[in-house]
C-alpha cells in the first residue's frame, strides 16, 4: 500500500531528453496507466519509480518519504517486464520464491507463498517446469505470480502484454485487472495500446516527447482531451483531426464547412471529430458537414469502418455494419455537432 | 520434387567427401604421431620405405623407467587446472565491471586488457624472468600457474565479457527489484546463464596453458617443475640423439585430453572462438 508523489522529475542522458518535467500523484490503491508512443518517457518514469533509474532532478516520495537515494532492493516495489525476465536456469517454483529467498523470508512460509501466488495465477501444475518449456501466456502468468508473491507496496508493469496474441492478450488484461482489485497494491502500468489503458485504468497519464499531456480517467481523456495529441492517441480509429480556419462563426476547409458555431474564436483552427461520432447522410436531404469521395471500405462484423478521402487527407467514419458502398463514390457526412472539438492550429491546445 | 531432393541429395554426398577429406587431413598428424610412437626408434630413422611396421611398446616403457614422466604429467595438470582457476575467478568480476557498470574509462580499460595479448611474449620474457626469479617462484609449479593466468586472463575476461553482453539487462533489472544485491544478482543469476562462455573461456585457456612453451622454458629449469611440453623438448637433446618415438608419442598423450574436450564442447567453442567476427 502506498502513495507515489514525482514532483519535477527529469531524466537527461547527456543531450538526450527521457523525461522533461513530470508532476504526478499517484493515490493508494490506484492503478494508473502511463499511456504514450515509444520514446515518450513512460518507461523512463516507471524505471525511476523502481529505483533502476536516477532522476537528473527532481524528487520520489513514497507514503511521504523521499525515496531519490533507496535503492531499487530496498524500495519494496515488484516489476514486471515487457520479456517476462524469468531466469532461464530456474524451475518456475524457484523464480517464483527468488523474491522471498532475497528478503530472507522464512523457508515454512516460503512454500505457502509461492503455492498461494501461483494458484492466483492458475499456474500450480506447472512449478517444476524451466520458463522455457512453458508458453507465452504461462510465462507472463509465471512473471506475474513472482511480483504478486510477497506483496510489495507498489506494482510497476512494463508492456507486459505486448509479447503475448490478441485473444490472451485480453484474457490477461481482465486477469490483471481482477489481481490488482483482490490484492489492492497500488500499480503503475505502461502502454502504448489504448485498449489496454482505457480498459485498465482508473486514471490514465497520457505522455509524449517526456512530458505529460493529460492525467485524467479514461472517460475524461475520451470525452474531454486536452490537446489533439490526446485526442488524436486515443479511440480506434482515432478521431479525425482537420485543420482550417474559423470566420464569422464558420469553420470552413476544404469538403467542410460547419455554421453558427457558438464560439468566439476566429483563425486557424483544428476541428476534431471521433469516426463513431459522424453518420453518413441518406436520402436527400442536404444537410451535410463533409463531403468526399469513398476510398476503402472495411467491414468488421459488428460495425463498418469507412474511409473518406479530400485532397491528401483521409477522414474516418464509424458506421453500420451492412454500409456497402463503391470505391470512388461521393458521400456526405452528418458530424454530431454537440461532439466537435476545436483545437488551436498552433499549439495544438484545445479551444472548446 | 524427386529432381530437387536428388540433387539435394548428390550435395550432401559431396558435402561428405569434402568435409571427410579435411577431416583426415587434420587428423593425419595426430594418427602418424602414434604410428611413429608404437614403432621401435631403428625402424623410424631407417631411409627405405617401409610397409608393415612393426609394433612395439619400447618408447611407451622408456618414457615411465627412464624419465619422471608421471612428475611432468601431474605438473601439467597442476598448472593448468590452477592457472585456470585463477582465470576465472578474477575475471568473472571483470567481465561482469566491463559489461554492466558505467564509469570513466571503462572502454580503455576493457581496451588495455586485450591489448596485453597483442605484445609479443618475448618481449617480456626477461623481465617476467627477473620478477619470478626476486620473487623467488623460479622453478616451480606455482609460477607456472601463475604465468598461464596472466597470459589468459585477458582473453578469458572477453570471452566471458561477450556472453555477459548477450544476457537481457531487464534479469538484471528483475533481479534487483526482487531484492537480491549486485554479488546475489552475479552469483545466482548471471553465471549459472553464462555457463557456456565459462566452460568455453575455460577450455580455451586450458589449451593455450597446454601449448606454452616460452614462459615454462624460462621458468622451470628442472624436472621439479618440468611440464609436458617442455619434456617433449628434452627428447632432442642430451646423448641419445633426438629420441622420435618418444617425442611422437608424449605429442599424441597431451594431444588425446585436449581432442576429447573440444569435441565433447565444439558447439560453445565455435561461438567463444568466432568472438570477435560476431560481436563489435
Amino acid at each position: 500500500m502506498a502513495r507515489i508523489e514525482l514532483e519535477g522529475i527529469q531524466k537527461r542522458w547527456g543531450p538526450v531528453w527521457g523525461v522533461r518535467d513530470v508532476n504526478l500523484d499517484i493515490n493508494d490503491e490506484e492503478l494508473v496507466v502511463f499511456l504514450g508512443p515509444s520514446g515518450c518517457g513512460k518507461t523512463t518514469t516507471m524505471r525511476m519509480i523502481a529505483g533502476l533509474e536516477e532522476p537528473s532532478e527532481g524528487t520520489i516520495l513514497m507514503d511521504g518519504e523521499l525515496v531519490n537515494d533507496v535503492d531499487a532492493r530496498d524500495r519494496d516495489v515488484a516489476m514486471v517486464f515487457q520479456g517476462y525476465a524469468l531466469y532461464p536456469n530456474m524451475t518456475i517454483y524457484e523464480n517464483i520464491r527468488f523474491p522471498l529467498r532475497m528478503r530472507d523470508v522464512p523457508k515454512a512460509e516460503q512454500e505457502n507463498l509461492v503455492r498461494e501466488a501461483a494458484r492466483l495465477v492458475e499456474l500450480e501444475d506447472y512449478l517444476d517446469r524451466k520458463p522455457g518449456a512453458l508458453s507465452g501466456g504461462q510465462r507472463q502468468r509465471a512473471a506475474l505470480a513472482r511480483a504478486i508473491v510477497r506483496k510489495p507496496k507498489v506494482f510497476l508493469m512494463d508492456e507486459p502484454l505486448s509479447n503475448l496474441d490478441a485473444k490472451l492478450r485480453q484474457a490477461m488484461r481482465v486477469q490483471i485487472k481482477h489481481l490488482q482489485r483482490q490484492l489492492r497494491i497500488t500499480t503503475v502500468y505502461v502502454t502504448h495500446d489504448q485498449i489496454e489503458a482505457m480498459t485498465l485504468a482508473d486514471r490514465i497519464v497520457v505522455m509524449d516527447s517526456g512530458l505529460i499531456q493529460q492525467i485524467g480517467t479514461p472517460d475524461e481523456i475520451y470525452s474531454d482531451p486536452a490537446n489533439t495529441f490526446v485526442a488524436s492517441f486515443i479511440g480506434s480509429p482515432p478521431m479525425n483531426i482537420v485543420s482550417g480556419v474559423i470566420e464569422d462563426r464558420t469553420f470552413h476547409s476544404e469538403g467542410i464547412e460547419i455554421p453558427d458555431l457558438s464560439i468566439e474564436h476566429s483563425g486557424p483552427t483544428s476541428l476534431g471529430i471521433r469516426p463513431e461520432d459522424c453518420l453518413v447522410a441518406r436520402g436527400d436531404s442536404d444537410r451535410s458537414h463533409f463531403r468526399g469521395s469513398v476510398y476503402g471500405v472495411e467491414p468488421t462484423g459488428d460495425l463498418t469502418y469507412l474511409t473518406m478521402r479530400t485532397g491528401d487527407r483521409n477522414f474516418e467514419v464509424k458506421t453500420d455494419r451492412s454500409y456497402r458502398a463503391d470505391l470512388g463514390s461521393e458521400e456526405r457526412i452528418v458530424f454530431d455537432t454537440e461532439r466537435i472539438y476545436f483545437f488551436d492550429s498552433e499549439s495544438g491546445r484545445r479551444i472548446t | 520434387m524427386a529432381s530437387i531432393r536428388r540433387s539435394g541429395g548428390e550435395r550432401l554426398w559431396v558435402r561428405y567427401l569434402i568435409l571427410g577429406t579435411w577431416a583426415l587431413f587434420c587428423i593425419a598428424p595426430a594418427l602418424w604421431f602414434l604410428s611413429i610412437g608404437l614403432r621401435p626408434r631403428t625402424e623410424i630413422i631407417t631411409p627405405q620405405p617401409i610397409y608393415w611396421p612393426t609394433f612395439s611398446l619400447d618408447a611407451w616403457h622408456m618414457l615411465w623407467s627412464d624419465w619422471p614422466m608421471a612428475r611432468y604429467l601431474r605438473n601439467s595438470v597442476a598448472a593448468i587446472i590452477g592457472s585456470v582457476i585463477i582465470d576465472l575467478v578474477l575475471a568473472i568480476p571483470a567481465a561482469y565491471s566491463l559489461a554492466r557498470y558505467e564509469y570513466r574509462g571503462r572502454e580503455d580499460i576493457g581496451f588495455y586488457i586485450l591489448s596485453t595479448r597483442m605484445m609479443a611474449p618475448a618481449i617480456v620474457a626477461i623481465p617476467i624472468f627477473f620478477l619470478f626469479r626476486n620473487a623467488g617462484l623460479l622453478d616451480s609449479v606455482w609460477a607456472l600457474m601463475l604465468i598461464y593466468a596472466a597470459v589468459n586472463l585477458s582473453v578469458v575476461t572477453w570471452i566471458i565479457r561477450s556472453y555477459m553482453l548477450d544476457i537481457p539487462k531487464e534479469l538484471e533489472d528483475s533481479a534487483r527489484t526482487d531484492g537480491a544485491s549486485d554479488l546475489r544478482i552475479l552469483w545466482e543469476i548471471i553465471i549459472p546463464a553464462i555457463r557456456p562462455g565459462i566452460i568455453t573461456a575455460a577450455v580455451i585457456a586450458m589449451i593455450f596453458a597446454i601449448n606454452e612453451f616460452l614462459f615454462t622454458l624460462l621458468i622451470a629449469s628442472t624436472p621439479k617443475a618440468y611440464t609436458m611440453s617442455v619434456a617433449l623438448a628434452n627428447f632432442t637433446g642430451g646423448s641419445d640423439g633426438v629420441i622420435y618415438n618418444a617425442i611422437a608419442l608424449v605429442a599424441f598423450l597431451a594431444f588425446v585430453p585436449v581432442f576429447i574436450v573440444v569435441v565433447a564442447i565444439q558447439k560453445h567453442l565455435s561461438r567463444g572462438l568466432t568472438l570477435g567476427a560476431v560481436k563489435g
